[in-house]
């Protein structure tokens, strides 16, 4: 599948000068030698270290991390401002901002002179900012003052004209430096609901936010960033959650990171924060895809009745855990989701080695290659304690013919036309 | 206002127009925005400088140059988008730290947005030491047709300066004050108001190494004497203004990776 945006190997420093560097040439002058000596950098920090991830188009990825964790550096060389130490960056498809609304505008011309240049330095042609005229005008509900200087505007105002103009400059590739506290309540909600339509245009969004929640509920993936570094890259409530875990005091234990390369009975790796993420306070020892007959099946038929075994180890006692499955398609969209606490089925405390089965008696979909994705969560969902992301792979065989998500029991039947075959055209059924 | 268009390249080329002209015009705008006397600003400037320094050769220097209004007005001229375009462009970068930092802005604008906005002054200005002559009994000759040539020039001088400048600003934040200075001195040694040919041979070099120098005086070949400017001279600077604008362009390009950790 083509990528949207392509990072690989990623690295960038910056260099960090002596207190007393010169910053004026009288300076150099007077100081002679030893201040030219100053010029020079005094070390070099990683703001960015070897980072490599792909986004798929259409997608919406959150990063997320402490401060200084190199997100927003990212989100710059992501749109080519700057230029990477090692590594390289691909983006296909024209970038959009939401950083840096009011750039290029000035108090002193009118509400519509700002808008042609903000829009042309947003990336539009003077054709294209003038098509778009009035339907960016009308986003920031601002038509009765857009011939007045922007000085008379409000703050909020000013904000809503440049989160205005840079929602209609129709990137392919949208970067957002936090979710925008853009006026009040109501625009607010406007410019999350415009968020959400350009992802459903089908636009690749990065989002750089520290709210944790706003990355679960928007972004389909979430990367997560520390002190330049990957630390984890998959589906966004999980990483978000397992970030969360690891940010308050109470749950930081040893790295995950540092546990081995774990072979599945299916033969597949496990790699920790690459298809595997989580706590590891709870362990899923084994996940077995069954048939009917209770052998181990890769593929299956549609309709055909599918068994999940879990078997998991509880070192110390873990206070009730929520098993989750999901059935994803290839491409990452969700075909079913559900878990013992969407099922009503509360678990005890759990403690040692255990085993739990899931039974769909009929796996309705069309054919396809899916995932079967296994996880543990703390009883609060606050994080997950061990999950495996595109570890299990299950076909569901074609049938020929059939287009769409679900293939649920079905048959064609047709009335006995020949009574009215006289008067009405039939259709050849078969 | 034109045609949406499909090719890639040819929007570009588009967008790239479209970019310098709403800069340039916003440039011109703010200039003139809140004042009453608007345009007539860019002119009262060289009328002013002019009146001085006709009252000087007359009443004090006593420097014998025919047409010397038009004389006067054509170096005042130059070297006004000269200088006022230099300093402009030296804070080009430093000036504009958010357009640096926006996704997709093409830096390299921003150096021809200050020198074109100046240029557009000295154009506006232009006619008046034309009117001056022809008040004065000259005639214009087809010489004038070169002028477009010695403008552009001018322009890529100042652009290759420009990039240089802008560069070294962001590093070096009091290099628009030097060059201030520096220009002082310059001005006096570029024959604005007087002939060149007064000054002693052994200094002659100085003037032949000043571009300026070889630019007023093309400026002046074709408007007061109605000449082809001296084409040896004019080739020489044609080749100077390359090199310069490659330099600069160069410097400006390496030094544009950290225009974002700088600013």
């Amino acid at each position: 599948m083509p990528k949207a945006i392509i990072v690989q190997n990623l690295s960038k420093s910056f260099r960090r000068y002596h207190a007393d560097r010169p910053t004026t040439l009288k300076e150099v002058l007077l100081r002679g030698l030893r201040g030219l000596r100053r010029i020079a950098p005094a070390e070099r920090f990683w703001a960015l270290r070897d980072v490599s991830f792909s986004v798929a188009p259409g997608r919406m990825v959150g990063v997320i991390g402490p401060n200084g964790a190199g997100k927003s550096t990212l989100l710059r060389l992501i749109g080519g401002v700057g230029r990477p130490d090692q590594g390289n960056v691909e983006a296909h498809g024209r970038i959009g901002a939401l950083l840096d609304l009011g750039a290029g505008f000035h108090p002193d011309l009118t509400g519509r002179e700002n808008v042609f240049i903000n829009g042309v330095i947003a990336g539009l042609t003077r054709y294209e900012v003038a098509r778009r005229f009035d339907a960016i005008v009308d986003f920031a509900e601002l038509e009765t003052f857009i011939d007045n200087p922007l000085r008379t505007y409000s703050t909020g105002m000013q904000m809503r004209l440049g989160f205005a103009v840079a929602v209609h400059t129709d990137p392919e590739i949208l970067l957002i430096d936090e979710i925008l506290a853009v006026g009040d309540l109501v625009f607010q909600r406007k410019c999350l609901d415009r968020i959400a339509q350009f992802k459903d245009e089908g636009r690749t969004i990065v989002l750089v936010s520290h709210d944790t929640n706003s990355i679960q509920q928007l972004c389909d993936e979430a990367l997560w960033l520390r002190r330049g570094k990957l630390v984890a890259y998959g589906p966004a409530d999980v990483v978000a959650g397992q970030y969360v875990a690891e940010m308050s005091a109470e749950t930081r234990r040893r790295t995950p990171a540092a546990r081995p390369v774990v072979r599945t009975s299916t033969g597949a790796e496990l790699q920790v924060n690459e298809n595997r993420f989580g706590s590891m306070e709870m362990e899923i020892v084994a996940v077995r895809l069954l048939d009917l007959a209770g052998f181990p099946v890769t593929e299956l038929d549609s309709g055909d009745p599918l068994r999940v075994e879990i078997e998991y180890l509880a070192p110390d006692p873990i206070p009730e855990p929520i098993f989750g499955i999901t059935v994803s398609r290839e491409d990452g969209l969700v075909c079913y989701d559900t878990s013992t606490e969407a099922s009503g089925t509360h678990l005890p405390t759990v403690h040692g080695p255990g085993q739990i089965t899931f039974h769909i008696d009929r796996l309705d979909l069309i054919g396809g290659q899916y995932y079967v994705d296994v996880g543990i969560y703390e009883r609060e969902w606050a994080y997950a304690y061990d999950y495996h992301w595109h570890v299990y792979p299950l076909i569901v065989r074609l049938t020929g013919g059939e287009k769409g998500i679900l293939r649920p029991p079905h048959r064609w039947e047709m009335e006995d036309v020949s009574v009215r075959h006289a008067s009405l055209p039939t259709f050849e059924v078969s | 206002m034109r045609n949406p268009v499909a090719s890639p390249h040819v929007r570009k080329s588009l967008y790239i127009y479209d970019l310098l002209r709403e800069l340039v015009v916003r440039d011109m705008k703010l200039r003139y925005k809140r004042s009453v006397l608007g345009i007539v600003w860019s002119l009262l400037n060289p009328l002013f400088q002019m009146l001085v320094f006709i009252f000087l050769s007359h009443r004090v220097l006593s420097l014998d140059i025919p047409n010397y209004p038009s004389f006067v007005f054509t170096g005042v001229l130059a070297w006004s988008w000269f200088q006022s375009a230099v300093i402009a462009t030296t804070g080009a970068i430093t000036g504009n730290r958010e357009l640096i930092k926006r996704p997709g802005f093409p830096a390299a604008i921003l150096p021809v947005v200050t020198v074109t906005a100046n240029l557009i002054h000295f154009l506006l200005a232009l006619p008046v030491p034309l009117l001056f002559l022809l008040l004065g009994g000259g005639r214009l000759t087809g010489a004038i047709l070169t002028l477009p040539l010695v403008i552009l020039f001018q322009f890529l001088l100042l652009l290759g300066l420009g990039y240089l400048a802008a560069a070294v600003q962001v590093t070096f934040r009091d290099t628009q004050h030097l060059l201030g200075v520096f220009l002082i001195l310059l001005f006096y040694l570029t024959p604005v108001f007087y002939d060149a040919s007064v000054v002693s041979g052994r200094y002659q070099i100085f003037y032949y190494l000043n571009p300026m120098f070889h630019l007023i005086t093309a400026y002046r070949a074709i408007l007061i004497q109605g000449n082809l400017p001296d084409l040896r001279f004019l080739l020489a600077l044609g080749v100077f203004v390359g090199v310069l604008l490659w330099l600069g362009r160069t410097v400006f390009t390496r030094a544009s990776y950290r225009f974002v950790e700088e600013l």
